[in-house]
């Protein structure tokens, strides 16, 4: 079909009586068609359980039972001023992590992407490897390794260095920021990285030329550049910090330091019975903050021109040639990922290998086993389980994604009405604790006309509402840098929105994209939170399953799972980012 | 020779009969559960030891038993909802006491005499629940590579004594349910007045707190800690795998009661009795008690050194408010 002809085809309806009424003219546009499905779905997703869980926060019983209308649980939320001082430590400890796994993230993505560093694609594939290994299992490594009784690192301290005692306390404020800011690290890796992958160095080129240095170019082009990714993943990680229970669990506890989660827990969630009325006032009071925090940050970007990068012009990102700096880049991504991965890998081989977790001493190299993997081999649950999350895993990040840059064309590129309504709805189900959440879940869709509860597919609608955001953040800050002139050339040649978003936009898109799916499919491989609740004994998946070892006292098997789970994201992982480069075009 | 073979028949199925016992009385309950093809069991009993006894359920009746593991607040908490969504998807419940008489009282469950349960003495039957088929009970854990079992605390008063400040490791008691239910039980070892000293004294050692009772013992088993409020079984448990721990033999030790019960509206009725009555056989409290757990059974033990001599003392059973002010109460004196 020729540009002509599809000029014509466009203006023919148009020239109908109804298409003159504004709600014609709005639906005669297929972008309109694509904000109203896409729009539908995610208001669905999101608000189902979320109506359930505001109205629970609201009534003096829980849902099934009949209950009557009460502020009562907002009063004992937010009356109780020992309430503020907690809030003070979790403003502080989700700024600390958030902010150094955004610098650790920022490092490491700039040496592997931008730099001729030595052994860079390694060190690219091997960043997001923490977000693989469940939470749990990395604040636990750090405890064997930083704790001040018996710590393995404090112990080479006192060995080799002659001290009384190791200097490091892993039970203390900056212990616990830095535990979780590399939890959270290879997260902003991957959007920080995306965005690094599509941004066009001429300017960086220009100011060189211009007689700027290296430090130069890097603080006054490139990272104010990266501005809207280094916010989006500064965004995603403080909330994740703020709402995070496992670190504080494990270390702040024994540390007697007390955060928000952890009065949650006290009083709702880990309350007997849960009240789950003051468990859905809380996320609420969480909801909020984070909706504060994604105006802020559509805020920081709306001036979405002022970030594009990518342009029609034909240039591809280029390696900047450090000299004999390559060999320093190389060290500290080298030292980053000692402490994202090798060391926490370390342990988990070492729990994997040990009859029963303790810290290795010369008596314990005799009694190593390989009874964990065995048992990985020989279990039909297992085997089953692993079945299940792989299925989930590919499925779910995929509708995600789908779904993920849909939503961010409409909210970042286009003006319709309502459009930033999509952004908040994607939020609202990530704001609430995991654990409230995956109860609004069960509420809305044990009682739903399809009968999705108890089946796997329960699990996956489940992932798609919660993660959602995650695969957003990644697309939205690379689309933000694709300039329009690529689009509108698409346009004035013809090409109608689809063609466009497919042909044009996609391929752009495509790091970002990639980016959401990989966080998702490691995700997803091992979440339990909300899946938890959700399965039923058929469709059991990997993280329930490791959760219950982990919750009958068997390490071992959860890290002997835990790597072997890494090995196979490693592996989906590589195809993704082969997939996702742009030379591969 | 026809006659001969009739006989021979005869004796055989009088012969087979005998072979299993348990299900010989039952006959008719086996066959309609067989018919139901499986059962849903919602359970906090730890999988292995679930699995040991669901295997040779499964082998003796070819009913496939589908466990859903979780803590014993989250199995209360998903079989609440389902039942109030009207979708039970549960044949049996098998968790401790407390929650156990929530879902009572909120009607889900429903009583069933299980022919079984003669073999438990009676004052360990509740009338709506059943036996009490195993206690899972708290006591002093240490590492006695660290600690020789010479230095090693004798009593719950010695833990005060100034030797063992910061080796102390327990969960904390403003959120481990469990440990708030343990410390307000300690009134039952040492009278009210003293044990109100013993728990300001036992705070002001300022213990190490942790999530839960299975850090607790874990933090003995690395040697961070050396000695653990805790499970008495983890020491068996994880004595099996080399662990260097032993515990304290108290005499008098609190613990929890476990139950096993039927699902009010069971979708598989005659699966979950027929597993009920096997649960309480004799042939599963021995599969059960040698995978560490204390069943209900005389002259049936862990095979942990001692484990004849503990008492077993059932803590209280607090209702929603009394956790709640207790919770609250111990923040000042543990949090302090």
């Amino acid at each position: 079909m020729s540009a002509n002809e599809r000029t014509l085809s466009v203006e023919q309806p148009l020239a109908t009586a109804w298409n003159q009424t504004r709600v014609g003219a709005f639906l005669s546009q297929p972008i309109s068609w694509v904000f109203l499905i896409v729009g539908g779905i995610i208001a669905f997703l999101s608000l189902y359980p979320t109506i359930f869980l505001f109205y629970g926060s609201l009534v003096n019983a829980p849902l099934g039972v009949p209950g009557h209308f009460t502020l009562q649980n907002y009063v004992k939320a937010y009356g109780d001023s020992e309430a503020y001082p907690l809030l003070l430590n979790s403003f502080i400890f989700g700024l600390g992590a958030s902010g150094l796994s955004v610098v650790f993230a920022l490092a490491l993505a700039w040496i592997t992407i931008r730099t001729n560093a030595p052994f860079r694609r390694l060190f690219e594939l091997t960043a997001i490897i923490p977000n693989i290994l469940p939470p749990i299992l990395v604040a636990i490594s750090w405890v064997m390794l930083l704790n001040p009784s018996n710590g393995l690192i404090n112990g080479l301290f006192v060995k080799f260095f002659g001290m009384e005692k190791g200097p490091f306390n892993i039970y203390s404020i900056p212990g616990l920021i830095f535990v979780e800011a590399l939890i959270l690290t290879p997260l902003a890796f991957l959007i920080i990285a995306a965005a690094l992958k599509s941004m066009d160095p001429s300017l960086e080129e220009s100011a060189k030329t211009l007689g700027s240095g290296e430090l130069g170019v890097m603080s006054r082009i490139t990272f104010p550049l990266m501005r809207p990714a280094i916010l989006a993943a500064a965004t995603l990680n403080f909330v994740r910090a703020v709402e995070s229970f496992d670190t504080p669990a494990i270390i702040a506890l024994p540390a007697r330091i007390e955060v928000f989660t952890t009065k949650i827990w006290r009083e709702a969630l880990g309350s007997f019975p849960t009240n789950h009325n003051l468990a859905a006032a809380y996320g609420v009071g969480i909801l909020l903050v984070a909706l504060l925090f994604v105006y802020l940050y559509r805020r920081f970007t709306s001036q979405v021109e002022n970030f594009s990068t990518v342009t029609g012009k034909g240039f591809r990102p280029h390696q900047i040639d450090l000299g004999g700096w390559k060999y320093l880049a190389s060290a500290v991504a080298f030292l980053l990922l000692v402490l994202l991965v090798v060391l926490p890998i370390l342990v988990l081989l070492l729990v994997a290998i040990l009859p029963y977790y303790h810290v290795p001493t010369w008596e314990t190299w005799k009694h190593l086993t390989l009874d964990h993997f065995r048992y990985i081999w020989v279990t039909p649950r297992v085997h089953k389980a692993f079945g299940n999350s792989m299925l989930l895993a590919l499925l779910g990040a995929t509708i995600c994604m789908v779904l993920a840059s849909l939503a961010s064309y409409i909210t970042v590129r286009t003006k319709i009405a309502g459009r930033g309504l999509i952004e908040g709805l994607i939020f609202i189900p990530w704001a609430f604790p995991g654990t409230a959440l995956a109860l609004g879940l069960l509420w809305a869709y044990i009682d739903f006309p399809i009968p999705v509860y108890a089946t796997i597919w329960i699990i996956l609608i489940a992932y798609v509402t919660r993660f959602l955001p995650y695969g957003m953040r990644a697309v939205s800050s690379t689309i933000i840098q694709v300039h329009r002139e690529l689009e509108e050339a698409s346009v004035a040649c013809g090409a109608g929105f689809m063609a466009t978003f497919r042909r044009v936009l996609i391929p752009m898109m495509r790091p970002g994209v990639m980016a959401g799916w990989i966080i998702l499919v490691t995700i997803f491989m091992r979440e339990f939170s909300a899946t938890l609740f959700l399965y039923s004994p058929g469709s059991e998946p990997l993280g329930p399953l490791m959760y219950f070892l982990y919750l009958d006292g068997m390490r071992g098997r959860v890290a002997a799972i835990g790597l072997v789970i890494s090995v196979i994201s490693v592996i989906l992982i590589a195809f993704a980012q082969r997939y996702s480069r742009w030379e591969t075009k | 020779m026809r006659e001969s073979i009739k006989v021979l028949a005869a004796f055989l199925i009088v012969l087979l009969s005998l072979v299993t016992p348990s299900y010989s009385q039952n006959a008719k309950l086996v066959e309609a559960a067989k018919k139901e093809g499986k059962v849903a069991a919602y359970g906090s009993l730890e999988s292995d030891n679930a699995d040991a006894v669901f295997q040779v359920f499964k082998k003796k009746t070819g009913i496939e038993v589908d466990y859903w593991r979780a803590s014993a607040t989250k199995v209360m908490d998903r079989a609440l909802t389902e039942y109030r969504a009207g979708k039970p998807l549960f044949d049996i419940i098998i968790t401790n006491d407390s929650p156990m008489q929530i879902m009572w009282k909120e009607g889900i469950l429903t009583k069933y005499d299980s022919p079984s349960a003669k073999d438990f003495t009676k004052d360990s039957i509740d009338p709506n629940l059943g036996p009490r088929y195993r206690n899972v009970i708290i006591g002093v854990a240490y590492n006695k590579s660290i600690i020789s079992p010479a230095e090693a605390p004798k009593s719950l008063e010695d833990l005060v004594k100034p030797q063992y400040r910061g080796k102390l490791v327990m969960p904390d008691p403003t959120q481990h349910t469990t440990t708030t239910q343990w410390v307000a039980s300690l009134e039952k070892l040492m009278g009210k007045e003293k044990a109100e000293k013993y728990i300001r004294d036992l705070a002001a050692q300022k213990p190490v707190l942790v999530e839960s009772l299975l850090p607790a013992a874990e933090r003995v088993t690395t040697g961070e800690t050396p000695i653990a409020i805790t499970y008495v079984k983890y020491v068996y448990m994880f004595g099996q795998k080399g662990a260097p721990l032993d515990y304290v033999r108290l005499g008098k030790m609190l613990g929890d009661g476990h139950y096993v019960t039927l699902g009010n509206k069971a979708p598989h009725p005659n699966a979950g009795k027929a597993l009920i009555d096997f649960f309480l056989s004799q042939e599963s409290m021995s599969i059960m008690a040698k995978t560490g757990e204390f069943v209900n059974r005389k002259g049936i033990y862990p095979p942990l050194p001692g484990a004849d001599k503990i008492q077993f003392v059932e803590m209280y059973d607090l209702d929603t408010k009394q956790y709640a002010e207790k919770k609250k109460e111990y923040q000042q004196i543990f949090l302090r």
